[in-house]
């Protein structure tokens, strides 16, 4: 009895800690569905916009301000980067795009450090992290105000998508960037849109993962944890997203747990890399990518 | 290393020559001018660390630049070779220090192997990110299981010194020409594959897998050899950057940030080119010592260490935006048209 | 254009560079004279079935819902030229792909050289004696125009990885030996002057002839041309249309030509099957699918007088 409870306790600590993969992933996808780029530099601009939040803050402006203030540069830096890195990038392959926002992603770290120092920066969002009891098992208020958040963020962007102009035609851009093209979308400016949302989901995650972890240079290293979520889920899916997230945490949580001290610990860096793997071997187009046949 | 372009026999002939003469002339300078003159500072800070640089970036660029698979995991195979070395030179005493060495490519090339039997399944940056798997993996093996350091405590183990026969090559220059001897073989053999029909095929497979099969080339067993020979010079690589040039084995150096500085080099240096990944490492090299000096002469001692660490990621991160969207061939293309245009010579 | 188009551009005779060598024919099957082909092979099928390079039978192909290919049959007798012409989507480069074992048919096989495949193995298509070339340009980008034309070759090498590193005799003879070969059939398509160029600089035109050079140096028992003529001038469409026939004629090669130019089609084609919507609407000589009234439907939507059909070509 005691271990069953303790495995839920795990189980749920694993799916609440994969929501927060799954928001950083979310802001992966927006980008893909978009323009097909994996933007790798997504890290970057979660460190850039929480370290920008936090600094701000900590100099005296009130908390809705340094969110709008950070808000604006994010939608600053989302147009710049159309316009610098992506615009003449158009008609590139794939691979070639990731390997440019590898290269932004080192500007905006280098940047985000420039600007506001180097230092850790502690984040209290005044969410308490005491765990608290349900039916005898032990859950986080943190994880839990975090997969609520996410939660909605998830219907925001999902309500956005479906009844603004500015959402329909991103949607017409995901599934045929020709045809929209052709109708006369500027397809410029949605992706300098949809840089910017990705930037607000940054923030949001950001804001969530700085509270945990402290606002820092690692901060940037949470892609490295949304890479397989997305490899799971597929690149374009947010329901993908989300369910990969939740696999990704709670497989990685039991493992530790329970496959960990068999191996030594510390398996997480690369436990949910093989999971994906795996499964990629099985299903080369992940939860819910169309398999496709390549056209000759 | 500079190299001839065109294989055709009869119109290149002049340039083969002039190619053979320049790299003849680039190693006579490397193996006998440079001894002579240069400092140890030189030999320990800039050279050895530049040849293990360029070695891992040509194979690298085996595997990248040719045949297409792009690999975000070099460090890991680095790791390997480093730690093979360093445990088939400490279990296994009698050997020779250069078998030791192609015993360590050799397991760098098995491991290689493994990490890329997903390229038979997954393409683009599904595979970039399933070479992260290697990285993360590989690094946590050596540091978790203690019999890779053979137990050392701190994890940081001496380097042994490198031995062929009788002769230590212990000092800077030592060190020096050891690697050098070592790259300049790799890269011959290297530049030779990249000539031969296997090289076609790995070019074939990454500019379009289809046709390539069609034709009846072999794909998998193609980019399974990519995977095995890259693995295989990044982990000899390895050795020297440990062995050579550290003189410490551990695996916090081989982590991620040293993967994408490999894969920059070849970015900037230009991909699919032997000369480029040397023109790469050059630059990876001695950018950050001028960046850093140029910093401390413009602002004298008000910049700290960390205001030239963050400019140096911004304009690498700059110079691959850049790179990727005016010359993708890099600087071995630069070079290429510098000196055709210093030649007279038309397009 | 008059459909008797093409031939006496070039010089008849030594066309085509090589000996025969390679790949072993059987010389009753390869040899069939012009006379054997046409209506007379139509009558005899059962044994022309037997005999045929190349026989699909029933297949079908969907993709969703979409059904690009319905229960189609087709035979191609050996030494033929085999046209296959149809409106855009109508399921001919499908067609090939499942002959390549690209795509794999919902149903219905496919017979290469007396082989029956469900699923034919691209991987051993070469060594089939089956070559092809893309309706998109598919060429190696990064290597000059020799080396793909070389690439062609790949089902033919012995040498492996090591022997090539270390130059072995064996591999230097064998790679000369691919060269010179290569060399041969790019000077015959007049691309000697482009030979050392990157194929991906080339014009679209050159790449196409090109890939049509990659696909005819290991000389196939069959060729799969897929609209190999499309943004070609009228000019260079006769050169290579006399190029086709006299690679038939010298060596039997069996051709099959997807090709959008009728007055091409009629002039180089023995028999010609008409796809539309993915169905086998006509299949016969030229003469009588340009009379055939379902045939003129499909193209034009409406009847119309078959000789104005010819002559509207650039309109299908
Ligand atoms: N890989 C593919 N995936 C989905 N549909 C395809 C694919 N290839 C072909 N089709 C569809 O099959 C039909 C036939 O296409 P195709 O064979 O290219 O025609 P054609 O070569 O006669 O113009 C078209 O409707 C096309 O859209
Ligand atoms: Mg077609």
């Amino acid at each position: 009895m005691e271990d069953v409870q303790f495995f839920i306790e795990v189980l749920v600590g694993g799916l609440l800690s994969g929501v927060m993969y799954s928001l950083v992933a979310i802001g992966f996808v927006l980008i893909y569905k978009t323009s097909g780029v994996l933007n790798f530099a997504q890290g970057a601009l979660l460190l850039f916009a929480a370290l920008t939040f936090v600094s701000l803050h900590e100099r005296g402006v009130p908390f809705w301000a340094s969110i709008g203030l950070t808000l604006v540069l994010l939608a600053i830096l989302g147009t710049l980067i159309e316009r610098v890195v992506l615009r003449p990038l158009v008609n590139q392959p794939p691979i070639t795009l990731f390997l440019a926002t590898l290269g932004l992603s080192y500007v905006i770290e280098g940047g985000a450090q420039l600007l506001w120092g180097t230092q850790v920066h502690g984040l209290d969002l005044g969410i308490d992290d005491v765990p608290f009891e349900v039916g005898g098992v032990l859950i986080s208020s943190f994880d839990l105000f975090a997969a609520a958040t996410a939660a909605l963020m998830v219907a925001l962007i999902t309500l956005f998508f479906r009844y603004t102009r500015i959402g329909l035609a991103f949607r017409a851009v995901a599934d045929d960037p020709f045809a929209a093209l052709a109708v006369g979308l500027r397809l410029t400016r949605i992706w300098a849109i949809v840089w910017t949302a990705s930037g607000v989901v940054a923030l949001v995650a950001g804001l969530l993962w700085g509270a945990r972890l402290g606002v820092q240079f690692s901060l940037s290293l949470v892609v490295l944890k949304a890479l397989p979520v997305l490899v799971l889920g597929g690149f374009d899916s947010i329901a993908g997203a989300i369910i990969g997230g939740l696999l990704v945490g709670a497989t990685e949580k039991l493992a530790e747990v329970y496959i960990g001290p068999f191996l030594g610990g510390g398996i997480e860096s690369w436990f949910a890399y093989v999971v994906a793997l795996a499964f990629l071997l099985v299903r080369p187009s992940g939860l819910f990518g169309q398999k496709l046949v390549e056209r000759v | 290393m500079s190299i001839s372009v065109t294989p055709s026999i009869e119109r290149s002939l002049p340039r083969a020559a002039i190619g053979g003469l320049t790299v003849a002339a680039i190693l006579f300078i490397a193996f006998v001018v440079l001894p002579s003159v240069g400092s140890d500072y030189l030999f320990e800070a800039i050279l050895t660390p530049f040849l293990a640089l360029a070695l891992a970036g040509v194979g690298l660029n085996l595997l990248t630049g040719y045949a297409g698979q792009v690999s975000l995991g070099s460090a890991a195979f680095m790791a390997v070779g480093a730690f093979a070395a360093y445990n088939f030179n400490l279990r296994v005493p009698e050997l020779p220090f250069l078998v030791s060495i192609v015993l360590a490519g050799l397991t760098a090339a098995g491991i290689g192997l493994i990490f890329g039997l997903p390229s038979l399944r997954l393409r683009g940056f599904y595979l970039a990110v399933s070479t992260l798997a290697a990285q993360f993996f590989v690094q946590w093996a050596l540091t978790k299981f203690g019999w890779f350091s053979n137990d050392n405590p701190s994890g940081i183990i001496n380097a042994p010194p490198l031995k062929i026969a009788s002769v230590t090559f212990d000092t800077a220059v030592g060190r020096y020409l050891f690697s050098l001897g070592i790259v300049t073989v790799l890269t011959f053999l290297a530049w030779r594959l990249t000539r031969a029909q296997t090289g076609r095929n790995f070019i074939a497979v990454r500019d379009n897998q289809t046709a390539a099969r069609v034709i009846g080339v072999p794909v998998l067993r193609t980019k399974l050899l990519a995977f095995a020979v890259s693995s295989f010079i990044i982990g000899v690589a390895g050795v020297l950057w440990a062995f050579a040039y550290l003189r410490t084995v551990e695996p916090a150096g081989f982590n991620l940030d040293r993967s994408f500085q490999i894969l920059f080099i070849i970015i900037i240096g230009g991909l699919a080119s032997i000369r480029g990944a040397f023109l790469g490492a050059g630059f990876i090299v001695v950018f950050p010592l001028l960046l850093s000096r140029l910093g401390g002469e413009l602002l004298g001692g008000i910049v700290d260490s960390g205001v030239v660490e963050m400019s140096q990621r911004i304009v690498i991160g700059a110079l691959i935006i850049l790179f990727l969207i005016a010359e993708p061939k890099g600087l071995a293309e630069l070079g290429r048209r510098a000196a055709r245009r210093l030649g007279g010579r038309p397009t | 254009m008059s459909s008797a188009t093409t031939g006496a551009l070039l010089p008849a005779g030594d066309l085509y560079p090589f000996e025969p060598a390679g790949v072993t024919r059987d010389p009753g099957r390869s040899r069939s004279g012009p006379a054997e082909r046409g209506a007379d092979v139509e009558s005899a099928q059962p044994g022309a079935e037997r005999d045929a390079v190349l026989a699909i039978s029933g297949v079908s192909l969907r993709f969703g819902g979409v059904t690009a290919l319905a229960d189609i049959d087709l035979t191609v007798a050996p030494g033929e030229i085999r046209g296959v012409i149809g409106p855009n989507g109508a399921g001919k480069s499908s067609l090939l792909n499942i002959v390549s074992g690209l795509y794999r048919p919902s149903a219905g096989h496919v017979r290469i050289a007396g082989v029956d495949f469900t699923e034919v193995p691209t991987q051993r298509l070469a060594h089939l004696g089956v070559a092809r070339t893309f309706q998109n340009l598919a060429l190696f980008g990064g290597l000059t125009v020799l080396e793909n034309v070389v690439m062609g070759l790949t089902s033919t090498i012995r040498s492996g990885p090591l022997g090539q590193v270390l130059g072995l005799p064996a591999a230097r003879r064998e790679d000369a030996a691919n060269r010179a070969k290569a060399e041969a059939i790019v000077a015959f398509l007049h691309l000697s002057g482009v030979a050392h160029r990157p194929a991906g600089e080339l014009s679209y035109g050159l790449q196409k002839r090109v890939e049509l050079a990659r696909a005819l140096v290991a000389r196939p028992r069959l060729l799969l041309l897929d609209e190999p003529m499309a943004g070609m001038t009228a000019t260079e469409k006769q050169e290579l249309a006399a190029f086709v026939r006299e690679a038939r004629d010298t060596y039997g090669t069996t051709i099959v030509l997807i090709e959008h130019d009728i007055g091409v089609v009629m002039g180089l084609c023995d028999r010609v099957a008409v796809l539309d919507y993915g169905r086998k609407i006509a299949d016969g000589t030229p003469h009588d699918i340009a009379a055939d009234p379902l045939v003129i439907d499909a193209y034009l939507g409406v009847a119309h007088d078959a000789d104005e059909t010819l002559e509207i070509e650039e309109a299908v």
